[in-house]
């Protein structure tokens, strides 16, 4: 209040702020009256500590796990990595913006193919189109090759909003697979195509073995270092995002797009910037998805993945990078624990054997979770564990 | 009136009608808004108020008329642009991101003077941080003046709803707006938050020098604040001028005092 | 110019069919502003039980039993999950019938596997013939039985209280609410209607030239959402142009695949969508959808 210049604490209006402000003082030392919505949330206490206080207490483990883990959970991590980078960016458009999307897989497909084809060598008579560009390039393009798409949505993704924009992006999805299907020459059809492996300062992430610390590394092992690099880095950007400018005014879009745009957000430009991020941050999710799987298969990028993708943030928790996460991790890795001890667990069989199997198991599992979450636990998963402890800020709990 | 601050101009609507759906919610509606001046526009229900708001701030479209800022034409133009040309409006309900921080909450209101992108924001880049930091000390210096600095990190949904109505306001203020445009802003408070409120707005009129348009059914409030005041009834101007006179125009009484006296 | 008339008839017949599935949508979402994703699940289920229960009680009472079921199913999934979240965001509520049709795919293309069901109906593969152009019988029922059943429906929106009171909820529920309309029987009666509506679907998109009911049936279904959102969602009259736009379309780009290879194979499959992308282009809320005026 001590800067004379600005026109606010001017003259008589300081006499009013100071009245106003007593008053103020006095009504809030009494809780608000009445069941309101977000009353509850109302306590924080230094997240950003505790938060490094867990990244502290994490990082050593997850740093050490591929000197003690086997390929079979490397490769399952590495998969909820990926998916987790997805989430991220479903997350944004959807938990944050409010902005319902089931193209997500269209977007995935376009990062790992696009991928392929600029990195792959194209030689060989048969096998489909290579630029042969230096793979650290080709996962660069590939990202931005995304972005370009969900920039080219960006009419209809500016346009329409909530459900209805999920409506519209099933477009995607079948556009995709026809185009997977039928483009052989830069696909490779229904078989697909072979991933070229990821080279970076002369050490390839192949199969090809590199002996750290008397632990074979073979690609699980060094692709997992590239996981988590890429994780960190994509979650860091997307709280970045979420709790500056370009976060508010998504938000803002969110809860009442009639009042962003009075507050003066461009409510169309800003909702289809936000599908371009988003398209951008699936299509690294198809490139790591493709280094992991070493192989990419249309069948993979269809109407089921989007909705995995959707099940995971709403899981999580809708809006928070920590869910999207957390719930990346609970969908991917459900089905992998399934298939591993189907053995042991009641009513799963292994795959093929006619009964039940994990796959199934998982789906059941996760709708269900889906509708108990909205239903029992808004927030997700995210919340339960803030329920202890203190609320995150910027971590809003519905579209 | 105080002397309005000197890039405030004048707010002219001209010949303002809005159809929809067969219905003509405004006919050929004309006022000025003279530069630092508090403007009521008043009515009873369905006079055609809130039309005239959605107008002003881009919401609806007019079908024809013309409404001008100075010498720009704010008809036709989306509510972003009408915001970036120094336009604020606050919400008859309240319109608020209720799981958001009252902080973050009135720095929405910064958006059109600001500049940090998605690069800027996700990287952290010095520049966003710096702009972050400015843009929040002003933020909280209008959360004083409000009387909302106590609660700046509670969920907006989490306060009071008089509260709530004074974030609003608030949020409109944080646009450093030339034209404010309040729509009800004391609809629904204690006795206690409207005297508050008005004195709040009597501070921003002091103290700014901005033009107000206020549209509230409160005549203590209105006769208190109002510099002159414009009456609709059914879609069409009934009467202008200052409130004294307004108040002694038969046709006003008729429509609309008439039927508050005959209320209370 | 035969293989054109044919196919246009073709195309009519099938888009009746997706017009019917598009109703049942738009009647939830009006009743309840729900865009429901559960829709397709909605239609194999219905589809599943009149073609397992054909053999053992005949063809006809197996399509009344599946037609209730499928309503049954519907009213359940309004009455134990849509009604916990009423008030909620609009949003959520969609992300939640995303969440019921994971679970109903799952358990309906487990119980289908690779099987393929004949439907066992009246009409075979018999075949129409007048001038010159042959249509199917079953294209002929299709065509006959949608159109009976959309004009009782158009007929009961107005006539009925049942339709008016729809309509009014549609309109404004908290009014509608303070006049007496029950909101939860409307809610629950549009989840049931549009699950008969939708089992009578499964039926015609799987009887002849189709071989018969199969896991991808419910990938079909998903058409009628084109259907639905190029019509405008908030339209009954939309979902009928909307069902009949996309039936042809899909009709016309299949039968002339053959000179439209250079657009991939399978491109019948795909016109529904870029259709429908092009009119949302020009037209955000559809072709007969109203652009919502904002309370403010």
């Amino acid at each position: 209040m001590s800067e004379p210049t600005t026109p606010l604490t001017a003259s008589g209006a300081t006499a009013s702020g100071a009245a106003a402000s007593g008053a103020a003082a006095s009504e809030i030392t009494a809780p608000p009256a009445g069941p309101r919505p977000a009353g509850r949330r109302a306590t924080r206490v230094g997240p950003s500590r505790r938060r490094a206080a867990y990244a502290a207490a994490g990082s050593p483990v997850l740093l050490a796990l591929p000197f003690y883990v086997d390929r079979f959970w490397l490769q399952a991590g590495l998969l909820a990595m990926a998916a987790a980078i997805g989430a991220i960016g479903l997350t944004l458009l959807t938990g944050a913006t409010g902005q319902l999307s089931l193209g997500h897989a269209f977007f995935l497909a376009v990062g790992a193919y696009g991928y392929c084809v600029l990195a792959g060598d194209g030689e060989g008579a048969g096998e489909p189109v290579g630029l042969g560009l230096p793979s650290w390039a080709a996962v660069v393009l590939a990202v931005l090759l995304a972005g370009v798409a969900g920039g080219v949505f960006s009419p209809i993704a500016g346009r329409l909003r909530g459900a209805y924009l999920g409506i519209a992006t099933l477009a995607l999805i079948f556009i995709g697979q026809h185009v997977l299907f039928n483009a052989h020459d830069l696909t490779g059809g229904y078989n697909g195509r072979a991933v070229p492996p990821l080279s970076l300062f002369g050490l390839t992430f192949d199969d090809s073995e590199t002996v750290v610390a008397a632990v074979p590394f073979q690609a699980m092992e060094k692709l997992w270092y590239v996981g988590l690099l890429l994780l960190a880095g994509c979650a860091l950007f997307a709280r970045g995002v979420l709790r500056g400018r370009p976060g508010r005014a998504m938000n803002a879009i969110r809860d009442h797009r009639i009042a962003a745009g009075v507050m003066g957000v461009p409510v169309a430009r800003h909702r289809a910037a936000v599908f371009v991020l988003s398209s951008m941050y699936a299509g690294l999710a198809g490139v790591l998805l493709a280094l992991v799987f070493q192989q990419t298969v249309p069948e993979y990028f269809g109407f089921i993945l989007s909705l995995e993708y959707l099940a995971m943030i709403v899981i999580g928790g809708l809006g928070s990078v920590t869910g999207a996460v957390v719930g990346a991790a609970f969908v991917t890795l459900l089905p992998q624990i399934l298939t591993r001890y189907s053995e042991v667990l009641p009513l799963v069989s292994a795959p093929g054997t006619g009964g039940v199997s994990p796959g199934e198991v998982s789906r059941y599992l996760y709708g269900a979770a889906i509708v108990a979450v909205v239903l029992f636990l808004p927030g997700g998963l995210v919340r339960l564990a803030a329920r202890r402890g203190p609320i995150e800020k910027d971590e809003a709990e519905r579209p | 009136m105080t002397a309005p601050a000197p890039d405030v101009p004048p707010l002219r609507v001209r010949d303002l009608t809005v159809r929809f759906a067969g219905i003509t919610a405004l006919d050929g509606v004309s006022f000025t808004v003279e530069p630092g001046s508090v403007h009521a526009v008043i009515g009873p229900n369905g006079a055609g108020k809130s039309t005239t708001f959605n107008v002003l701030s881009g919401v609806y479209r007019a079908t024809s008329g013309s409404v001008r800022l100075g010498d720009e034409e704010l008809t036709g133009l989306p509510p972003h642009e009408i915001a970036a040309r120094g336009v604020a409006r606050t919400f008859q309900n309240i319109a608020l991101s209720p799981y958001i921080t009252v902080a973050d909450n009135l720095m929405l209101g910064r958006h059109r003077l600001t500049r940090s992108g998605f690069l800027a924001a996700g990287l952290r880049l010095p520049s966003a941080a710096r702009e972050e930091a400015r843009h929040r000390e002003r933020v909280r210096e209008i959360a004083a003046f409000t009387g909302l600095e106590g609660h700046l990190d509670h969920p907006a949904g989490a306060l009071p709803y008089g509260l709530q109505k004074l974030v609003e306001l608030g949020r409109a203020l944080c646009m450093e707006p030339r034209l404010l445009l309040l729509d009800e802003p004391v609809a629904g408070m204690t006795a206690d938050e409207r005297r508050r409120t008005a004195s709040v707005i009597a501070g921003v009129r002091d103290g700014l020098g901005i033009s107000i348009v206020l549209v509230e059914h409160d005549m203590g409030v209105v006769m208190r604040l109002a510099d002159a005041v414009t009456v609709l009834d059914f879609g069409r101007r009934i009467a202008d001028g200052p409130p004294d006179a307004v108040q002694r125009d038969p046709a006003v009484v008729r429509a609309y005092l008439g039927q508050e006296a005959a209320a209370s | 110019m035969t293989t054109f008339v044919e196919l246009l008839l073709n195309g009519l017949s099938i888009g009746a069919v997706y017009a019917l599935i598009a109703l049942g949508f738009v009647i939830v979402f009006r009743a309840t502003e729900v865009v429901n994703f559960a829709h397709a699940s909605l239609l194999l289920a219905g589809g599943y039980v009149t073609a397992v229960l054909r053999d053992d009680i005949g063809f006809l009472a197996a399509l009344v039993v599946g037609v209730a079921g499928a309503a049954l199913l519907g009213a359940l999934i309004e009455f134990l999950v849509i009604r916990r979240y009423r008030g909620r965001d609009h949003s959520v509520l969609a992300i939640v019938t995303i969440g019921v049709d994971i679970v109903l795919l799952a358990e309906l293309t487990r119980r289908i596997g690779s099987n393929v069901y004949p439907m066992g109906d009246p009409w075979g593969d018999g075949v129409l013939t007048l001038g010159g152009v042959s249509v199917p019988h079953t294209r002929v029922a299709a065509f006959v039985t949608a159109g009976l059943i959309i004009a009782a429906f158009l007929l009961a929106f107005r006539l009925t209280s049942w339709g008016v009171a729809t309509r009014a909820v549609a309109e404004h529920p908290e009014t509608a609410a303070l006049m007496g309309i029950r909101l939860g029987r409307v809610s629950l009666s549009a989840w049931a209607v549009a699950g008969g509506l939708a089992t009578v679907a499964a039926l015609f998109l799987t009887v002849f030239p189709t071989p018969g009911l199969e896991r991808g049936t419910s990938l079909a279904a998903l058409k009628a959402f084109p259907a639905a959102i190029l019509g405008g969602l908030d339209s009954t009259t939309g979902a009928l142009v909307g069902g009949l736009v996309i039936g042809v379309t899909q009709s016309l780009a299949t039968g002339y695949q053959s000179d439209l290879t250079f657009l991939g194979r399978g491109i019948g499959d795909l016109a529904p969508y870029l259709v429908m992308l092009l009119v949302l282009l020009v037209r955000p809320a559809g072709l007969f959808g109203t652009r919502e005026l904002a309370r403010v």
